[in-house]
């Protein structure tokens, strides 16, 4: 049967002009999807690349004041922008702090509108005031990217839906149901080849579609040859998985129209509904403290800071004696004070910045547990941790630069309260900044999103066991 | 005749299971989203009250300082919820909601929802416009698709026409029973939203009319999505046919060119990064008087022109502490560079926007969304006209703070510390959103691309079911 | 080769066929006829196996269909009242499906003689079937019972609809299969026909068997009279 099956299913599609369209639609938005997505990890590229060549540039011009300094000649900058002065180097010298785009980027945005790829750390200011969110029209943000992973989760499966909704009611509706049913055949065996043959095909559009898609853009898929496979895999173990929802609903044969809308229903509620109904009850569950009210506790104990500088100065120095030993000065200016101000203040303020990162993280543990209810979950952050631009990514970064930000910070610490100048000897050694991406691993994705679409087989292979063949068979 | 078809039609619909079942899960689902967008609009307005009185409180506490040094210690404008949010929440979740206003600098609204929520949000909420956007018009060709195919395949349309039937009360019929539950559904929402929002009077001014002009962008919108559903079942051969195409249109319509439009808007007219702005507006900053720093030429040539228009000769004999004027001028100075660069900005915002309105034309989704949003107050428009707003006051207080300082101190005179009771004089940061005259003025482009859509459907509508 | 045994199916309260006992041997045509709910189609669907007997039993080639299913099916061929086959494979492509997914592999000329066999013309072997008429569709089905080798025919009102050339050219084909020793049966509205096709006669209603003749035995008149004594019609009709 299955030879014949496949024979006559693919010379049936090809004169329905299915496989002509589909591959048609496929090609037009991938193609689309890709391309959006490569321009902007071409902007993210070349933003990156602006900054970094400004400040080299801009270092050149700092060692070149630093020489003159040095050698005693007439400069014409403001006083504390000269880079002698460690916070000048500190505060308008900072090195770029850039997370490059993962080889795959394109593939999803992911948070990469929401959140920005390179920022600049400097010694004076607070690390939870860096603003790691991006300049973007809000409007963007709402309606999202036209990426791939959107042409992915949102749009295949209703390319699915479309292509697999009547299999076994149009046959119904036609009439050749019965004619079928006459011949010694299994029904349900039937109706699985026919789905599978409906499958193998759009997977072999989907890959062709996506190569091409990949090509355009200038992109080889085999250069990255383990990540595609990774892909593939993802993307037919979530067609599977919609191929099986339909193989269900098709057992529980209505009329065509019947199977639309229950398939309809189906999308609605895994791709629309779970998601924000996941989303809003993590937020209740896990609700993130008000930020305004952060603002307001950051500022009260800032007022207080101020008003103890002073004291808190000397306390600083008794820590940190080695400070007092080696400067002869013994100089303290704005700088001392505010360093060691800050520094206390950063410590009073972690335990109220962390709490936003532990509620994050329990509202991630709760999407964790439970996404396994849709899989239009587990791909969609499977897409974007291949991507590099999920949210457990920008995290990642995040501290990642605040790690930086404090290495940059203590750094300075030595030349300031020891009043050492900044010169030219030392540039070599300011520290600099590499992202390291956390790379993770899709196999599990994977084999949760087949585990589910296999359990739905068999689950429609059991409930077709008792099956009803009066209601499927007899007209109306 | 046009009240048969509509009885009829009614019937049909109420009898079929899918209907009622349907109809049930889109009244449970609003109902949802209308208590939790309540909770969340409670929640959000009372931490904005909490927050703006304790700044406040901060401010005026701050003791005896130098009014500089004020300026530096700043403030914070908070942008409280508006009544309205509770039906569309707009673009809130992506906008910040404080912005720290101190000297020298126009700081961008910080804080926004999503940025600490997980990737799942991107998804999209469970809320009122979620459901009057995207499931609404789902509902519609969930009910509508078959109107006329139906028809056609049982075979009733050959006896029909042999009674005699007129087309267009026929027409207008099948179009008052699909109109009617739609119209219920809408009206029975925004009332219960006008109801929610009447009880929670403590925040915000709500009016009927903002609510009333909502409901009727979205009755438009479903018009439009009617005719369209009408006119595709009307032209297809089979209901099959006509519910793949009915539904194309709306991947199309809602999901599809939104995402398109702001892919081809962000292209075409790219915001720069936070950092490129920053740079920017740094080298025009040094290109123009820095009031910290007296020995730039920048500063000397106001010197000259100061003296000259008082006709003194020396710093120390001007009425006023030259140092606090000159902070005045570098401030305003400062203040000409933001004005332009956020000009730009807005700039390729309406740029941007022009590229949504020109995408109008494959998608109705559009002008209605921004439309909602605008008379939500939850639009872009809004939050700029927030910020536009907190810039104007951050000018307003770096020049009382200035003032003070000029008057009350001379030339040199760093140490100078105003009273204490000082900071109490500055006005509170009041804002009040647009109100709903500005806003349909503002929008009048969107207006009539709905209009267009309305008036085209209907007219292809009455044109090709002639043919029926 | 076709045999019931107190065939009985309930559905609820309605009996749709009452102990009905049927014998049809090789090279028989067994015309069953009777108003529309009087069993009929209940009956092919109880030998298809599409539905199962509250009691009772169905034998096709002495094998019962309840517990054979798959393996009845070998035998026996069907013509549902309309029928239909995919509209966009060519005669030839539909008869090469059905007979394949049916177990027998044959080739494209051994295909071509069944249709030919069956009527079709030749032009119409490669036309896709959406061009046919029903009695066109027909002739392909008969074909398909053909390449089947098929010892059973089942025929669901196989002449309604069709005009009365193509009537009588099916009844033609019927007597053409009957002489390769196929035991056909046929549930019809159709007196003139089955009295011009068939070989047995029986008359059923409300799910019971009421009458049965050999063809031979009685006129068409005959027929008609009791068909409508049976039906309890004639008072009306005076």
């Amino acid at each position: 049967m299955l030879s014949y099956n496949f024979k006559y299913e693919l010379k049936m599609l090809l004169r329905s002009r299915w496989i002509q369209l589909l591959s048609i639609i496929l090609v037009l938005l991938f193609g689309f999807a890709t391309y959006n997505g490569s321009q902007k990890v071409e902007k993210r590229k070349k933003d990156i690349a602006a900054a970094q060549k400004e400040v080299k540039d801009d270092d050149v011009k700092m060692l070149k004041l630093l020489d003159s300094v040095e050698r005693g000649l007439e400069v014409s900058a403001s006083s504390w922008t000269i880079p002698t002065s460690p916070m000048a180097v500190g505060n308008y010298h900072p090195r770029v702090a850039a997370m490059e785009p993962q080889p795959l980027a394109f593939l999803a945005t992911g948070q990469a509108d929401l959140f920005t790829h390179y920022v600049k750390p400097k010694v004076s200011g607070d690390d939870f005031a860096l603003n790691f969110t991006e300049m973007t029209s809000p409007v963007q943000l709402l309606f999202g990217s036209f990426d791939l992973a959107f042409v992915f989760v949102y749009l295949l499966p209703l390319l699915i839906i479309a292509f697999s909704y009547n299999i076994l009611s149009s046959e119904k509706e036609s009439g050749s149901l019965r004619l079928l049913a006459a011949q010694p055949i299994g029904l349900r065996l039937w109706l699985l080849q026919k789905m599978g043959l409906r499958f193998f095909w759009l997977a072999v559009i989907v890959v062709l579609a996506l190569t091409i898609a990949f090509l355009a853009i200038g992109m080889n898929p085999f250069g990255q040859f383990q990540s595609f496979v990774g892909l593939l895999g993802l993307i037919l173990a979530y067609m599977l998985f919609w191929f099986a929802i339909a193989f269900l609903v098709n057992l529980m044969v209505g009329s065509s129209a019947k199977n639309a809308v229950a398939l309809l229903g189906l999308w609605v509620v895994f791709v629309l509904l779970v998601p924000s109904v996941l989303n809003q009850l993590g937020n209740t569950l896990y609700p993130m403290p008000s930020r305004t009210l952060m603002i307001n506790e950051m500022r009260i104990l800032k007022a207080e800071a101020t008003k103890k500088q002073d004291e808190i100065l000397d306390n600083f120095l008794r820590d940190h004696p080695e400070y007092a030993i080696n400067d002869s000065t013994q100089r303290r200016g704005f700088y001392h004070r505010y360093m060691a101000s800050q520094k206390l203040l950063k410590e009073e303020l972690g335990p109220v910045v962390n709490t936003y990162e532990e509620q994050i993280q329990r509202q991630q543990d709760w999407i964790g547990a439970l996404k396994w209810i849709s899989p239009a979950i587990i791909i969609q952050e499977s897409l974007n941790k291949m991507a590099g631009t999920s949210t457990q990514d920008y995290e990642s970064y995040r501290k990642q630069v605040v790690a930086f930000a404090g290495e940059w910070r203590e750094h300075f610490m030595p030349f300031l309260y020891n009043n050492v100048e900044f010169s030219q000897e030392d540039y070599p050694n300011l520290p600099n900044f590499n992202y390291v991406h956390q790379s993770q691993d899709q196999l599990l994705s994977i084999s949760f999103a087949l585990l589910i679409s296999l359990g739905l087989f068999g689950l429609g292979i059991m409930i077709s066991q008792n099956w009803k063949e009066v209601g499927i068979l007899n007209q109306g | 005749m046009i009240s048969k078809t509509f009885l009829k039609e009614t019937k049909e619909l109420f009898r079929e299971g899918r209907v009622r079942i349907s109809l049930f899960i889109v009244l449970l689902l609003l109902g949802m989203a209308v208590w939790i967008s309540a909770l969340q609009y409670k929640n959000v307005n009372e931490q904005y009250a909490a927050a703006k009185t304790t700044e406040r409180a901060i401010w005026d506490n701050q003791g005896e300082k130098n009014p500089h040094s004020a300026a530096h210690y700043g403030t914070y404008a908070f942008k409280p919820k508006y009544p309205l949010s509770l039906v569309d929440q707009g673009v809130d979740k992506y906008a910040g909601t404080s912005i720290f206003l101190e000297a020298h600098n126009r700081n961008e609204a910080q804080f926004s929802a999503a940025a600490d929520q997980t990737g799942l949000a991107r998804f999209g909420d469970l809320t009122p416009d979620f459901i009057l956007l995207f499931i609404i018009p789902l509902l519609i060709i969930l009910l509508g698709y078959n109107s006329f195919t139906k028809e056609r395949e049982m075979g009733t349309l050959t006896l029909l026409k042999s009674q005699g039937i007129t087309r267009w009360k026929w027409l207008l019929g099948k179009w008052t029973a699909l109109f009617t539950p739609i119209f219920v559904i809408t009206t029975v929402l925004f009332f219960v939203a006008g109801l929610v929002l009447g009880n929670l009077n403590d925040f915000g001014v709500f009016n009927w009319s903002a609510l009333l002009t909502m409901m009727l962008v979205y009755l438009g919108y479903y018009i439009i999505f009617i005719n369209i559903v009408l006119l595709i079942s009307s032209l297809a051969k089979k209901s099959g046919i006509s519910l793949v195409i009915s539904l194309s249109v709306w991947i199309i319509t809602c999901l599809a060119a939104p995402k398109a439009a702001s892919n081809i808007a962000e292209s075409k007219h790219p915001y720069p990064t936070r950092q490129e702005f920053a740079a920017n507006v740094l080298q025009d900053k040094e290109d123009g008087l820095d009031g910290h720093n007296p020995w730039s030429k920048e500063a000397k040539i106001l010197e000259a022109q100061v003296l000259k228009e008082y006709g003194v000769d020396s710093l120390h004999q001007l009425p006023f502490n030259f140092d606090a004027y000159r902070m005045q001028k570098g401030e305003e100075h400062e203040a000409e560079v933001y004005l332009k660069h956020y000009n730009h900005l807005k700039n390729q915002y309406s740029n941007q926007s022009k590229v949504y309105r020109s995408l109008a034309f494959i998608s109705p989704f559009l002008p209605t969304r921004f439309l909602s949003m605008a008379i939500a107050n939850t639009d872009y428009t809004t939050q700029w006209d927030f910020a536009d707003a907190a810039e104007t006051y951050r000018v307003a207080t770096q020049k009382f703070l200035n003032d003070n300082f000029a008057e009350n101190s001379s030339y040199g005179d760093w140490s100078y510390q105003a009273d204490a009771s000082v900071w109490k004089d500055l006005p509170v940061f009041e804002y009040d959103p647009p109100n709903l005259d500005t806003i349909l003025g503002n929008n009048a482009s969107n207006l009539s691309l709905l209009g267009i859509w309305l008036l085209a459907s209907f007219a292809f509508l009455s044109f090709t079911t002639k043919t029926v | 080769m076709i045999n019931t045994n107190n065939l009985t199916k309930q559905y609820g309260e309605h009996v749709a066929l009452d102990q009905l006992n049927l014998n049809i041997q090789q090279g028989e045509i067994y015309c069953l006829l009777g108003a529309n709910g009087a069993g009929k189609t209940t009956t092919i669907n109880l030998l298809l196996g599409f539905v199962q007997p509250t009691s009772g039993s169905a034998f096709i080639n002495q094998l019962n269909v309840q517990e054979n299913p798959k393996a009845t099916k070998q035998f026996l061929a069907y013509i549902p009242e309309n029928l239909m086959l995919y509209p966009n494979l060519t005669a030839l492509e539909n008869l090469d499906y059905f007979s394949g997914i049916a177990g027998k592999k044959l080739s494209q000329s051994a295909l071509k003689e069944f249709l030919e066999e069956s009527g079709l013309q030749s032009e119409a072997i490669n036309r896709r079937i959406s061009t046919f008429s029903k009695g066109m569709r027909q002739k392909v089905g008969i074909a398909i019972a053909l390449a089947k080798d098929a010892k059973v025919l089942l025929l669901d009102e196989p002449t309604s609809g069709l005009d009365p050339k193509a009537s009588n050219e099916f009844g033609l084909l019927l007597q053409n299969l009957r002489k390769k020793s196929v035991a056909t049966l046929m549930a019809t509205h159709d007196l003139f026909r089955a009295k011009e096709i068939g070989t047995h006669i029986g008359i059923m209603k409300d799910g019971r068997l009421k009458q049965e003749f050999v063809v031979e035995d009685i006129s068409l008149n005959q027929l008609e009279d009791v068909y409508l004594d049976t039906m309890n019609y004639k008072e009306v009709t005076v």
